[in-house]
Order: structure tokens, then sequence, then C-alpha cells
């Protein structure tokens, strides 16, 4: 009779049990990405997302059987610190792969990494061209983000369409991110409008608090537009100091941005501060004027429950992205190895819910581009939102 | 401006090597905490408004009764030894009160709106200068020259400049030394939240703002002298200029000239602008 | 009976004995171990280098890590950009750093106490900002990525060593030379130079006073723990398989100071067991919490309040109460 009962409960606890017996443990993805300081402001959602993610995967059994788990550290932007973080996750806790990284100083060096460990790394954020150059690319680096090029490229574009404009100016981070990004934006610029002349080119460093004296410095040259670079919280700070001292009067609000700063996260921040008419960009615009797919919508509405948060973000669908791409590719590969995972990558195409993106095989990189469009306010929300949010993706400068 | 914030800044800090021959490193964070108070007091008084200054003022006395805790909790105890153990100590306190800030307020960056009163602006020669500017323009002279004044004219100010000179010959005076420390401390400090609160319309408050602005501060009262008010004065002034024209002329260096004037100074002349000459 | 004990403390290759213990870390330990007993011995070396100015000539020097930043830098570019061997950029990456400290210190040892933190303090921030701007030399902010590791195939050569990877070989390699360093360090501290340095930190008119050029040998104290701060660097460099203008910033000198404190600036062996107990109570405390800067703190409050002998002066006096104790019953 004991016996018996016994052998029940032993049948009935192996069938509710089913992955267990012969699970190998989580699939380990190391996170580093700046969660505190200025970046702060677009790496907490990037993170966020790139959990919703996991949680969805997880929720549906996993990854060949095998639970995502995600482990996040505060990299502060810092390259140093993130390479130390990169190490420690390979070698202490044991990761399969790397996620992360925001700055375009902070990928590059924890590409380096991945490589000598042979570690498949993607990067969600970072957009200097050096991380996917000919001299830097290899078999474990993948990008997910936009680049400088296209980003530049974008900015010039649009720049060269506004009328009366004969002296242009500059301001980006003093560091690979805004170096390139001037660089391809003066190069199309200088390709579409010769007439066009560089009057003024600043670089506070980035995390800098006090932009008064570029600020002033720039006025004084009198620029009919501005292309912009700065980014989370340094624009936000620029905006708050630029203001009061009537810089973007002085250019009739003329500036175009190419930090994501028509973000939701960016927008909501800066409230009724925000310099409405610039022209901005992101990745995902959350609020579309009209032709909205119905994946989207889904996935803003599982972004908004998962955070808590009444709007979302337009940061987190990069950060999703990422988990999706890594998760398709180990099951496509049918295993967690580095080399099969890192060659299933190549020319992966994903459905995301802004539209199919493909890591092209040679550059290892998606070449997205992103939504631009004139700042505007709008009756229905507090904060800043892209009218009529248009795609640039003009093809990326060759090497 | 931005040179009159580095005074209001940097003149507690001077006031407290001054007379304790003390540098202390937790006057930035005393500046950040002064700042997130401020912070603090306008979210607890919305709808805020011109409940700025209540909150600024608020956030200074907070910062003033800290240093006076500690003062008299753990620095008093080290007067005695060695000067690194002081230095050491306030470098705990960085340490510790940066780590309270971001337990307390977060690590995302918070800001304030800029109080009615002065939201406005005005042009003079062809730049705009809001009112907010002119305010901390003129705030810091006044700072620079009432402290002056209570210094070398009122009783308390001479007893405190006696005590930097010979502290056992006023303490066998009978003045209370320990007493003028603690206030001296209280003082530096009240400056130090006042500045932390008043920058706060001007910049966002965020994790690590206490670090960069200590060794800004270090410059400035490097290259005015430590321990005097007109030096920090003037060195705020020059500081402001050379990273100006940094910007301006130099704008991949801007980082390298004010460590540059540093040396400069340190190696001409240590003691600064007005310093007195001692090595 | 002392005077014995004293010569047996001083005649046991301590140097030695400690080389051979964590000689078998990559045998008995995981990967982690080793990568954590590499960075235990750079920083053990690193503060080491500053106890030469702090403990033994009474020096506070807030710049330190420039020596060591200019020791990655030379290094590192030595090693990457121009494929020099490391047998010979490792010392020139020492003769680099104490180059820099002869300039430097020239101006530093002129002036005292504050004054003489504070130039230290700017130099350093100097050389941060130079690495960080100097895009062509030094990377920038960018810094050097990649540096490759040194020639270790002859360690295949050695018996027991062949299937050691590159991270274990290169552990051994840099707990041999900073064993090697740590001694020569230790002749110093005890040559006469280096009683000239005590006697120039416990009186210095004093020693002005009986002839002694204390400038000079302030100077010399100077370039010395500048050069060994160097060899740290480039160590560390290769460590950590990049060179990044970040780690230049002041705060690291706070940290190898305060790593100097907690294991005892008193004793020759204090910043060795600082930076053990620094480097691991970093990686458990981190596990538990993010706040590990306010737990340092605390640490560093009770040090100068209740311990200012660090570690190695807590066991010291522990150990001495102990004797006592026990002598006092016998007698």
């Amino acid at each position: 009779m004991f016996r018996r009962h016994c052998l029940a409960l032993g049948c009935a606890a192996m069938m509710l049990a089913p992955g267990a017996a012969w699970a190998a443990g989580p699939i380990k993805i190391g996170f580093p990405i700046p969660l505190s300081g200025p970046t702060a402001t677009y790496g907490v959602p990037i993170l966020k997302g790139a959990e919703l993610a996991a949680d969805e995967i997880n929720a549906k059994g996993g990854v060949l059987g095998r639970q995502l788990v995600i482990l996040p550290r505060d990299s502060k932007a810092n390259a140093d610190e993130a390479v130390r973080l990169a190490r420690e996750l390979i070698i202490k806790d044991n990761v399969d792969f790397l996620v992360g990284t925001l700055t375009s100083a902070e990928a590059p060096a924890v590409s380096t990494v991945a490589k000598e460990n042979k570690i498949v790394f993607l990067a969600p954020s970072a957009k200097t061209i050096g991380l996917t150059a000919p001299a830097n690319l290899h078999p474990y680096i993948f990008r997910v983000a936009s680049n400088t090029n296209i980003e530049g490229a974008a900015g010039a574009i649009i720049m060269a369409k506004w009328q009366g404009i004969k002296r242009v100016a500059t301001i980006a981070p003093d560091y690979a991110y805004g170096h390139d990004d001037i660089a391809a934006f003066t190069a199309k610029l200088k390709q579409l409008r010769p007439d066009i002349e560089i009057v003024d080119q600043e670089w506070p460093k980035l995390g800098e608090p006090d932009f008064t004296p570029f600020i002033t410095a720039q006025i004084g040259k009198k620029p009919d537009a501005v292309y912009c670079a700065l980014f989370a919280g340094d624009f936000i700070s620029f905006v708050k100091q630029g203001t009061p001292l009537g810089y973007f009067k002085a250019i009739h609000n003329r500036l175009a941005d190419g930090g994501e700063v028509g973000a939701v996260d960016e927008t909501s921040a800066l409230g009724a501060d925000y310099p409405y008419g610039i022209w901005a960009d992101a990745y995902d615009p959350v609020i579309w004027s009209g032709d909205e797919t119905p994946a989207h919508k889904a996935f803003i509405q599982h972004l908004r429950a998962f955070t808590k948060s009444k709007y979302g973000s337009g940061w987190s669908v990069m950060g999703y992205i990422s988990i999706e791409a890594l998760a398709d590719a180990v099951k496509k590969a049918g295993s967690t190895n580095e080399q099969k995972v890192a060659n299933a990558m190549l020319g992966l195409t994903i459905d995301t819910p802004i539209g199919k993106r493909t890591f092209h095989a040679k550059t290892h990189e998606t070449e997205m581009g992103e939504y631009w469009g004139m700042m505007t306010k709008t009756a229905a929300y507090p904060f800043a939102v892209i009218n009529d949010p248009t795609y640039y993706d003009p093809e990326p400068e060759k090497e | 401006m931005t040179a009159m914030f580095l005074f209001l800044i940097a003149s507690g800090l001077s006031l407290v090597f001054g007379v304790m021959r003390v540098l202390n490193f937790a006057h930035g964070s005393f500046y950040m905490l002064g700042a997130y108070l401020a912070w603090q007091a306008m979210q607890w008084l919305q709808p805020a408004g011109e409940a700025f200054w209540a909150a600024a003022i608020f956030a200074a006395l907070g910062i003033a009764v800290l240093g006076g805790i500690v003062e008299r909790l753990l620095l008093r105890h080290l007067y005695g030894r060695d000067e690194l153990y002081q230095l050491l100590l306030t470098y705990a306190l960085v340490l510790i009160f940066g780590d309270v800030a971001k337990y307390i307020w977060g690590t995302g960056q918070l800001s304030v709106q800029r109080p009615p009163l002065l939201a406005g602006s005005i042009q003079i020669f062809g730049t705009t200068q809001p009112y907010y500017n002119l305010f901390i323009m003129a705030l810091g002279p006044a700072i620079a020259i009432g402290g002056w004044l209570v210094l070398t004219r009122s009783s308390a100010g001479r007893m405190v400049r006696a005590a930097s000179y010979d502290r056992e010959m006023v303490g066998a005076l009978g003045a209370n030394v320990g007493a003028i420390y603690t206030g001296m401390f209280m003082a530096s400090s009240f400056l130090a939240g006042l500045s932390g609160a008043l920058v706060t319309p001007l910049q966002s408050i965020v994790p690590g703002m206490d670090v960069l602005i200590i060794v800004q501060a270090f410059i400035v009262v490097v290259i005015g002298g430590l321990g005097s008010f007109w030096g920090t004065f003037w060195g705020s002034v020059i500081y402001g200029q050379v990273l100006s024209f940094g910007i301006l002329i130099f704008p991949g260096f801007s980082l390298f000239s004010v460590f540059a004037l540093m040396v400069v100074i340190l190696v001409i002349r240590p003691w600064g602008l007005f310093g007195r000459p001692v090595r | 009976m002392n005077r014995r004990r004293a010569l047996l403390a001083r005649s046991v290759p301590w140097t030695l004995l400690v080389f051979l213990v964590a000689f078998w870390v990559p045998w008995l330990g995981s990967r982690y171990d080793t990568f954590l007993g590499t960075q235990i011995a750079i920083d053990a070396l690193f503060a080491a280098s500053l106890n030469l100015l702090l403990g033994t000539t009474g020096l506070v020097s807030f710049g330190h890590v420039a020596y060591f930043g200019v020791g990655a830098y030379v290094c590192a570019i030595l090693m990457k950009t121009y494929g020099v061997p490391f047998i010979v950029a490792f010392p020139a990456a020492g003769l680099g750093a104490a180059l820099f400290a002869l300039v430097s210190g020239y101006f530093c040892v002129r002036l005292t106490r504050i004054y003489f933190a504070m130039l230290t303090l700017a130099f350093s921030q100097i050389v941060w900002a130079v690495a960080y701007k100097w895009n062509s030399v030094t990377g920038g902010d960018q810094g050097l990525p990649e540096i490759p590791y040194p020639d270790m195939h002859w360690m295949a050569a050695v018996p027991g060593l062949r299937d050691l990877g590159s991270g274990d070989r290169f552990y051994l390699l840099t707990l041999a030379l900073v064993a090697v360093s740590l001694a020569i360090l230790w002749r110093v501290v005890r040559s006469p130079f280096g009683r000239m340095l005590t006697t120039i930190r416990d009186n210095p008119e004093r020693a002005a006073a009986i002839g002694l050029n204390v400038r000079a040998y302030e100077l010399a104290a100077f370039v010395a723990a500048g050069a060994f701060a160097g060899l740290a660097g480039a160590l560390y460099g290769i460590f950590n398989r990049g060179v990044f203008a970040d780690y230049v910033f002041w705060s690291k000198s706070a940290e190898v100071m305060i790593m100097t404190i907690l294991g005892g600036m008193g004793y020759f062996w204090g910043p060795p067991v600082g930076a053990f107990a620094l480097v691991w109570l970093n990686q458990e405390i981190t596990d538990y919490t993010q706040y590990w800067p306010f737990v340092l703190g605390v640490i560093l409050l009770v040090l100068l309040f209740v311990f200012p002998g660090g570690i190695v002066g807590g066991l010291v006096a522990g150990f001495r109460l102990v004797r006592r104790h026990l002598a006092g019953r016998d007698a």
C-alpha cells in the first residue's frame, strides 16, 4: 500500500518537473551598462528592455529549454570599469554571453575582452564606426545600434533641406562617438551643401556639469543652425543651461540632434523645458502619429506594464532586440557554443517591434537607421513628441 | 558666473584650511548634499515656486548642522595627530556621504526649476544674461566683502584669525578654541550647502558631482592662497577666465589648462596670490 | 632576547616564503583566484612603492597613480605599437616613470605638507588630462586595448608549467617580478639610505642639522617610489588587457593610499597585506551590495580611530599583548 503511494507520488513528481532532471542550468548573460550618472537615463531603460525580453522568452520555456538569466553591472560609462566588469563576469560568473555597454568608449574596450575570451558580445547602443571597423572586427562582436556614419549622414541630409542656412556650428561630447559623428556629419554636409560653412565646433567632455562656457563661446560665433551630438543627461543639462542664455532663441531652434533626444525618456525628463522645434531622433518613437504596427502596440503595452511607467521608453527596444537576437541565434545554432552562435548571428534576420532587422554578415551590424522628426507640442502629452517620425537610413559610407 | 559659483564653494574650503589647517575633501560632499536637500525640500513644498529660497536656506542650515556633528564627533579627536589622518577622515566621509546620497535619492539626474522671481533675463551688450546668473554674480562679491568684514572688524572674527595664527596662545588667553573650530567648520559647511542649493536651477544633481567639484575647488584655493577670502575670490575669477580662454583658444586642451595653471602656481608661488608665504 | 627575535625576523626571507605560498594558486585555486591573485600582487607592489614615500619618508603623495599610469602607458605603447618585447618594455616602463618622477619630484619636494600633496595631485591630473587627450599616442578616451601578453613560451620548458594557460603563466611571471621588486625595496628600506629617510620623516630639522641634504634624499625616494609604481603599472596594463585614461584619475591614488594604511604604513609588509585585504574585501562585499564605497569609508574610519597601525599594526600589537600576558603569567 505504502509502496504504491510512493510510486504514484514519484510518477506525479516526474510529470510535474519535466525539464528539471536534464536542464543544463540557465544561460547567463553578462550585462555591464551605466546604471548611474548622466548616461543612466539611457542605460537603465536598455537593461529593462533586455529584462522584458528575457522574461517573455523564459515564460515560453526559455531557449533550448534553458532559462535566460541577466547579470547587470554598473559600468558608470567608464571604459576601464566596463573592461574590469566584463572580465569578472567571464572569469568569476562564467557568463555565456555579453550584452551591453552604452558609450562608444566602453564598447570597443569590452569588444577586445570578448575577442580574447571568444565570447559573443552584442552592443545595443554604441555607435562609433570604429567598433566594427575592419581593423577591430572579430567573429564575436555584433552591433544592434545604428552607427555614426548613418547618424551623421542623416543629420546632414535633414539640415541640407533647411532654408537660409549659411553658417553651421557643432557641439558634441569629446570622445569617439562625438568625433566620429561630427566627422560623418560634416563630410555629408560638404557633399550636399558645399556653400555651408562650419563656423564653430565645441567639445565639452562627456558628463560635463557646466556647459555655459561652451554655450557662450558658440553664441559668440553666431551660427544659423547647430548639429548637436549631446545625449542623455548631458543634453538635459545643456538645454537647462542654454535656454536662459538665449542659445536656442539665437538659432531659432534650428538644431538637429542625433543622440536619441527624441526618445520619450529624454522628452519626459525635460517636460516643458524641451526646446520645441528642434529635430531629433529615436530608435522607437513610442508615440506614432498614425501607422503603428500591432506588434509595436503590444510591445509598448507590455513594456509599460513591466516597467510600471506611464509612457514606456524609446530605448528599451534596443535591449529587447539584443536579447531576442541572441536567443534566436542560440536557437538557430542549437547550442551555446560560441563559434556556432557567432556564425548563426551572421545574416540573422529578426522581427522586432520596430520592423525587421538583419545583422549583415560582412559588418556584424544591423546598420539600422532611426526615426527623425521635428519635436512638437501636442495637447495629448505633457512632453515633446516626434512629429511624423520618418525613418532615415542613408547608405553607410563605404570605408 | 562659473567663477562666482566656484568662489562660493571654495570660500568655505579656504576658511577651514586657514583656521584649522584641515583640507576638507568632504567639502564637495557637503555641496552635493546641499543640492539634494534643496531638491528634497522643493518636493515637500510642492507647489514650489518661491519656496526655492526657503529650500536653499533649509539646505544650507541642514548642512551646517551636519558639519557641526562631523566636527564634534569625528574631526575633533584627530586634531593632535598627523594631518594625514584628518585628510583621510574627510576622504572617508566623501565615500560614505556619496553612497548615502545614492541610497536616499537614487542614481538618476535630478533638477530644480528656477525661482519665478529670477526666472527672466536681460539683454546686456548684445548677450542675454539671465537674472539668476546675475544674482549669483552679485552674491559672490557680496559674500566676499561680508566675510572679509566679519573677519577683520568683528571681535569674533579677530578671535578666529588669532586662532589660525596661534592656537595655543588663544586657548591660554581663555578663548574657547573648540567652539571657534566648530563654528568655523559649521560656517564653511553652511557655505558649501548654500552653494549646492543655489546651483540646482543651473546644473543637474547627479552622483559624482562631489568628486568633480572638489578638484576645481582645490585649484581655486591653490591659486588664490589657502586661508585667504580675497585670494579665493580672485582665484575663482582667474580660474573662470583661464577656462573660458582655454575653450576659446585651445578647444582640445581646456581640461589641461587649469591643471597646468595649478602646477605653475605651486611651483612659482605655492602660497598663492594672497596667501601667507609659508612652504 | 628581543635582539635575537628581531634578527630572526629580518633574516627570514619573508618575500621568498610568501612567493612560495602564493606560487600554488593556479593549481589549487580557480581561474578567478588566479585573476585576483595577479591583481593583489600588482597592487601590493604599487602600495609598497607608495609606502616608501608615506611610511618611510613621511611624504604624503596624492598623485602616486601618475607614475603607475606613466609606467602602464610606456609599457603598453612599446609592446603594442612598436612590438618591443616585454623584457625591454618592462624596465623601460620603470625608467619612464622614474624620469617623470624626477622632473615632477624636483618641484614637489621643494614644498611641504599640504602644498606637496596638492602639487602631486596636480601633476597626476595633468597625466590624466594628457592621457585623455593625446589620442595619437595614448588612444585618448578609447585607451589602448589589446595589449599583447609577454612571450611566455619559455615557460613550457619548465616542468610542470607546460599545461598552464596564459592567465596562469602571467600570474606566475607577475608573482616572480613583484617578489623580486619587493625584495629590492626591502633592501632599500633597510639600507643606510632607508634609515636616512626614516630620520627625515621623524625629525626633518634635526636631519638638516646633521648635514643631510633633505631635499636630495626626498627626491631620491620619490624617484625610487615612482620607478616601482611604474613597474606595477606596466604589469597592470598587461593584466587588464588594456590601459585606459580613467585609471589615472586621482581617486586611484586615494585607493592605493587606503590600501597602504589599511595594511599598516609603519611596516614593510603592511601595504601588501592591505592590498590583499582590500581586494578580498571588495570581492566579498560587492557580492552582497552595491554600496562598497560606504563600506570602504566605514573601514577607513575604524582604521583611523581604532587601528591606526593598520592590520599588521593591530596584529603586532595583539601579538605583543599576548606575549606580555604569557610572560606576566610565568613571572
